[in-house]
């Protein structure tokens, strides 16, 4: 009794830690952002806990540079990616999952080939030939260029959920009436939410914060991470920190939305008795 | 059968995994109103043949025939034929009513009509009362129930069970077999339901179809399964004990039922192996001369080795391990 509520203590503890660790970061960006440099970067030993609040640095991060478009242009692409990506993973995984597992495995193997190439070396080809198909600065091909490496990873997440579905659920799905392509998005998805949850929101990081493609194909009408780089660059260190504030807004948010998905418990259940 | 009327029928079915073939070239007719058992030992293909006729297998050749038309290259929600699976496959995302609802709503029916019919089926099944509950929530034997209310609302051409008991515990069993029956008298339909258990198959079925490698041995009921063994395989698969066989000659040998037998006096004698006790009745299980097992019945246990004489008041003639007659 005892030792198992100190068991719980410890590890509460542990996980205090681990959250501390994670998050300290986090907040020392959002400390810095939003106070004055008087009480930060100018001091030598700055407080760890806020001082004085302010906003100026957004204002003058949002209003110095051009800040509103790369947020559009950031939200519109990293949508995108998650819908191309769940538009081709989704079919893509439910046939790897028809076939047996270790051909399905050799080719989920195969597809990972883009991920192990750098970035860069794909990312030159394919670009030129996207500027002369005319979509230089296009967020369509940018989130196309992006897709690319969200595509194996998002397929092998829905691969397993999809194959942690029990077979006969599909087969009463298609003597209850359904055809095919009903039993795969209105019965199959909704199962296989949480890896569809999890699936688009690695994909829709992976665009948020990508920076080769952007750079390459789209540097006249720049994504967020473009102009932070920018930014940084430039020597602005505060607005940068601003900016990088919010950049993690969109990804803080999401990420609560969609964690209530991400879990794997909810599928036994009606499965024998 | 009452009427004769073909409901369904198989012609040639062949379906191969990889180079063994599950079922081979195998013929059937199942009539209107049956309630027809598939029962075989485990790996024989039962499962298999049940989703070649449902449709979610395709089979290598061979044509289905559901009241005469073709269905074999129909999708399974064309067919018309409900199947209720061994794992039940409740649908874990939604409570009882909206499984049950389900496929009437996949039809596109009405929002009344669809509560009416599913009132209806849970009303028949005795399971009104938990239509709200979640599936993770209800017992086992309500499961299959859920199940097939969720069959029966569609009102199928006919139904299809896989291993129905097998999920249940011992006493619920009991009670499913009978409403199996009750069920299929009331609704005059016609049912076909797979089984490794031949308990599970003797007093409720009209008939009763062997499988084993890819075919049917015998189709009959079940006594006549008992009684007539078509051939050795039949005979040692059905019965509490495999037949019994004294061999004649090279062709030729008896097969006996062990209450076909009269022990303690005759010509034949047997050496005592093990005696073997079934509910109150006692068995021995014996050695005769060529080595080969035989059962007999006796009023009680008797010591190991010990000889023991018999005679046949009835028993069967194969020749090659088929059956001849019955000589009584």
């Amino acid at each position: 009794m005892k030792i198992k509520q100190i068991k719980k203590y410890l590890l509460y503890a542990v996980a205090i830690i681990v959250a501390i660790i994670f998050i300290y970061p986090l907040y020392i960006l959002f400390l810095v952002s939003f106070s004055p440099t008087t009480t930060t970067l100018d001091k030598l030993f700055p407080s760890q806990l806020p001082v004085k609040l302010t906003l100026a640095n957004f204002i003058s991060a949002l209003t110095q540079y051009h800040f509103v478009a790369p947020l559009f242009k950031s939200l519109e692409v990293a949508f995108m990616v998650g819908a191309i990506t769940l538009a081709i993973a989704i079919p893509a995984a439910y046939g790897l999952s028809k076939l047996n597992k270790r051909l399905g495995n050799l080719i989920m193997v195969f597809l990972f080939i883009a991920n192990l190439v750098p970035a860069l070396i794909i990312a030159i080809p394919i670009s030129v030939e996207f500027i002369k198909a005319g979509l230089f600065d296009s967020p369509v091909a940018l989130a196309l260029a992006q897709s690319l490496f969200t595509l194996p990873l998002a397929t092998f997440i829905l691969l397993g959920s999809f194959r942690a579905i029990p077979k006969d659920l599909e087969s009463q799905a298609r003597v209850d009436g359904m055809g095919l392509f009903r039993t795969i998005y209105t019965m199959l998805v909704p199962l296989a939410k949480a890896g569809v949850a999890a699936a688009f929101l690695l994909s829709w990081l992976t665009s948020w914060d990508e920076f080769t493609f952007a750079v390459i194909l789209s540097p006249l009408k720049p994504t967020l991470p473009v102009i932070v780089y920018i930014n940084i660059t430039e020597g602005s260190l505060i607005q940068a920190a601003a900016f990088a504030a919010v950049v993690s807004i969109p990804v803080i948010i999401l990420t609560v939305v969609l964690q209530k998905y991400i879990r794997g418990i909810y599928l036994t259940g009606g499965i024998t008795g | 059968m009452k009427n004769n009327k073909v409901k369904l029928e198989l012609k040639g079915i062949t379906k191969k995994f990889g180079k063994k073939a599950v079922i081979d070239n195998l013929d059937l007719k199942i009539y209107e109103g049956e309630l027809f058992a598939i029962l075989g030992p485990s790996g024989t293909g039962k499962s298999t043949l049940l989703k070649i006729i449902v449709g979610i297998e395709e089979p290598d050749s061979g044509k289905i025939f559901l009241d005469g038309k073709d269905i074999t290259e129909l999708p399974p929600n064309k067919r018309n034929i409900a199947m209720v699976f061994q794992s039940f496959a409740l649908y874990p995302n939604m409570d009882v009513y909206r499984n049950i609802a389900f496929p009437l709503k996949i039809a596109g029916l009405k929002k009344e009509e669809i509560e009416k019919k599913v009132n209806s089926a849970a009303k028949l099944l005795g399971i009104s009362e938990i239509l709200p509950s979640a599936v993770s929530k209800i017992s086992g034997g309500q499961k299959q129930r859920v199940a097939l209310a969720r069959a029966l609302v569609r009102e199928p051409s006919m139904f299809l069970l896989d291993e129905p008991f097998s999920n249940l515990d011992a006493r619920v069993r009991f009670t499913a077999r009978e409403e199996l029956k009750r069920l299929r008298e009331q609704l005059h339909s016609t049912f076909v339901y797979v089984t490794h258990d031949q308990r599970e198959t003797s007093n409720i079925t009209s008939r009763v179809g062997v499988l084993n490698n890819g075919k049917f041995q015998q189709i009959d009921s079940f006594e006549n399964l008992y009684n007539f063994p078509k051939n050795r395989w039949v005979g040692d698969f059905i019965g509490n004990f495999p037949m019994s066989f004294i061999k004649k000659s090279d062709s030729i040998s008896w097969g006996f039922r062990p209450e076909w037998a009269l022990a303690g006096r005759g010509t034949l004698t047997a050496k005592l192996v093990t005696n073997e006790l079934v509910g109150d009745i006692n068995y021995w299980m014996c050695e005769i001369k060529d080595g080969s097992m035989v059962v007999l019945r006796g009023d009680k246990p008797k010591e190991v080795g010990s000889t023991i004489n018999f005679k046949l008041n009835k028993y069967n003639i194969y020749k090659d391990n088929n059956f001849v007659k019955q000589v009584a």
